[in-house]
């Protein structure tokens, strides 16, 4: 409802996504992502940022329900990887109507990942409520797990340890700048709609929940519907950051759906700082590019520089550095 | 028609009768007082009538609906409004978001039989009738309320940054926003200063000259803040009720004498 977005966004001028901080580091990150490929003649790295970019986008599915909405999960893997691997046997295997063409495997594969996030939600988001905090955590971890391990039995389907092999490329847009621009452009989309969902009436009810899911439901708001279909908006935009990730990659392996790929996103919002958008967006390129550029040196020894980290960023400054950022200025 | 009517109402915990067989008329209009010391059942009795609890025996109504084991979500929308003891805004909201939240539509599961009346002076969007979807948010109503809860100065103001008498009024402003029939206010004084207190029982009988409040139960530890608010009392003992009456009266009763060892004087 576009002019009740208005209305409300009216009445409100201060809130969590509008801080002045936050509205001026928008501007340099965007300056940021314009200037890049023009600065740089290196197309592989341009390429490379493309990916992180995508992974962002990823980090902005884990930040609206864990950020705003309060449900932490550690299974959001299961839509990014998942629809990498939809996107797989869609396009690949030969059996009845598949292999399908590029832009309706693309399409079922956002699809599967939605339908696997309401799937979810009917399980964990039951009415009056369902399951809180860890509980819900223990299930999506649980749903990592599963799928997981169902990746590396599926056999012919799947292609077990060795994942698929992906056969389409995203034509035109497959690499180099092109490429960073088709990922550049998903992240401010996918980044603006967000807002937008934020400034909205069910995005207020949903931060609400996040704030006091209680009093939500005591003001009479069926808090198992929104938080369902914020919860299905989130897989949808996983599935489709991970759809065209993984296309760009050209494999998708089991570890895509697995719980080390849904922890890694926790730490790029945590450290980026959860509810700030902004953050995890920041926590994902940079943390993405400091492990491209380390781990090769530092083999091992970098997972524990990265462990270090993220103990000293959660003690120091739980709220991440973009809300503790936006905190200092505004109070 | 009662607003409410608790009628044999029963609630053990582990074989102790928290409530016992009470019984409760609520009139439109009427602002009801429920007193009685720590145990005497008071919080308990309202945790049933809002729908946390539920109880083991006896029923409770509600506009004429038979609310007894509906969620609080449903008894919410028919039309009750809680404010908590322990106040419960959006800390990381405004005011204004808070007070949107209140009065947003919320569309309606197990309608009424008939739609309730707004509070007159609350009213003014006409937001009644087709019972879903999300329907135009009341700005009037907001606008209105805001005033009479003295925080339009506020209003850009996240949640968490006001006082405790700032927070408790956006709360109330907030449930009114959702147009109750019936308020149930929560040890609405605790943690107060005398001088909060009367603040609040002055906002409270404005609501109420102004017609937004239609009808309330306030329990409250506070003898004087019930003498200002409410017309009639409740008197709790021991999970049961020991009196009931305005409020000259009950205090009179050698019963609630003996309950209180005078404190209501």
């Amino acid at each position: 409802m576009p002019d009740e977005t208005a209305a409300i966004k009216g009445i409100s001028r201060v809130t969590a996504i509008d801080g002045k901080v936050l509205r001026r580091a928008e501007l340099i990150l965007l300056t940021l992502l314009v200037a890049l490929p023009i600065a740089t003649d290196n197309a592989f790295l341009v390429d490379r940022i493309g990916r992180y970019l995508l992974l962002a986008v990823f980090a902005l599915s884990v930040d609206l329900i864990w950020g705003y909405g309060g449900m932490f999960t550690f299974g959001q893997a299961a839509f990014f990887g998942g629809a990498g691997y939809a996107v797989g046997i869609l396009s690949t295997r030969e059996a009845g109507i598949l292999p399908l063409s590029l832009g309706v495997t693309l399409a079922a594969a956002v699809t599967a990942s939605a339908l696997l996030a309401l799937g979810i939600s009917y399980f964990t988001i039951a009415r009056r409520g369902g399951l809180r905090g860890v509980e819900f955590a223990v299930v999506t971890l649980a749903v990592s797990v599963a799928l997981e391990r169902l990746a590396n039995a599926g056999g012919q389907v799947t292609g077990g340890q060795n994942g698929i092999l992906m056969t389409y490329r995203l034509g035109p847009l497959h690499q180099g700048r092109n490429f960073y621009l088709l990922a550049a452009t998903l992240l401010v989309l996918t980044y603006l709609g967000l807002k937008h969902f934020l400034r909205s009436r069910p995005g207020l009810i949903f931060r609400g929940i996040g704030q006091n899911e209680e009093r939500v439901e005591l003001l009479g708001y069926d808090v198992a519907r929104v938080k369902r279909w914020t919860f299905v908006l989130s897989g949808a935009i996983a599935g489709l950051a991970g759809s065209l990730f993984y296309l760009h990659e050209g494999i998708v392996s089991p570890a895509a759906v697995g719980v080390g790929s849904s922890t890694l996103v926790l730490l790029w919002v945590v450290l980026g700082g959860r509810g700030t958008l902004l953050g995890p967006i920041v926590g994902a390129v940079v943390l993405s590019y400091l492990t491209a550029r380390l781990s090769g040196a530092l083999l091992d020894t970098w997972l524990v520089v990265v462990g270090v980290i993220l103990v000293v960023v959660i003690v120091l400054i739980p709220a991440g550095i973009f809300g503790f950022l936006n905190r200092e200025r505004t109070s | 028609m009662s607003v409410l009517s608790v009628s044999g109402l029963g609630k053990s915990f582990a074989g102790f009768k928290a409530v016992d067989n009470v019984d409760l008329e609520l009139e439109q209009g009427e602002m009801l007082g429920l007193i009685g010391a720590n145990g005497a059942g008071k919080s308990t009795l309202l945790h049933l009538i809002y729908g946390r609890l539920h109880p083991d025996r006896g029923s409770i109504r509600f506009n004429g609906t038979d609310v007894t084991l509906l969620p609080v979500t449903n008894r919410a929308r028919m039309g009750m409004g809680l404010v908590f003891q322990i106040t419960s805004v959006f800390d990381g909201l405004t005011v204004d978001e808070n007070l949107v939240l209140g009065a947003l539509p919320k569309g309606t599961v197990s309608p009424p039989s008939e739609p309730f009346p707004p509070p007159a002076s609350v009213g003014g969007g006409g937001a009644e009738g087709d019972g879903g979807g999300w329907r135009a948010t009341d700005h009037g109503a907001i606008e209105k309320v805001i005033d009479l809860v003295g925080l339009r100065s506020l209003r850009g103001r996240s949640a968490g940054r006001l006082g405790h008498g700032e927070k408790q009024r956006l709360e109330i402003g907030m449930v009114l926003l959702t147009r109750p029939s019936l308020l149930l206010l929560d040890e609405p004084t605790s943690g107060m200063t005398e001088a909060e207190s009367r603040h609040t029982a002055g906002l409270l009988q404005t609501l109420r000259s102004e017609g937004a409040i239609a009808a309330a139960i306030v329990v409250e530890h506070n003898i004087e803040f019930i003498r200002l608010v409410a017309d009639r009392v409740t008197v709790m003992h021991r999970g049961s009720v020991l009196a009931d009456g305005p409020i000259d009266q009950v205090q009179d009763d050698p019963a609630v004498q003996a309950s209180f060892l005078g404190r209501l004087h």
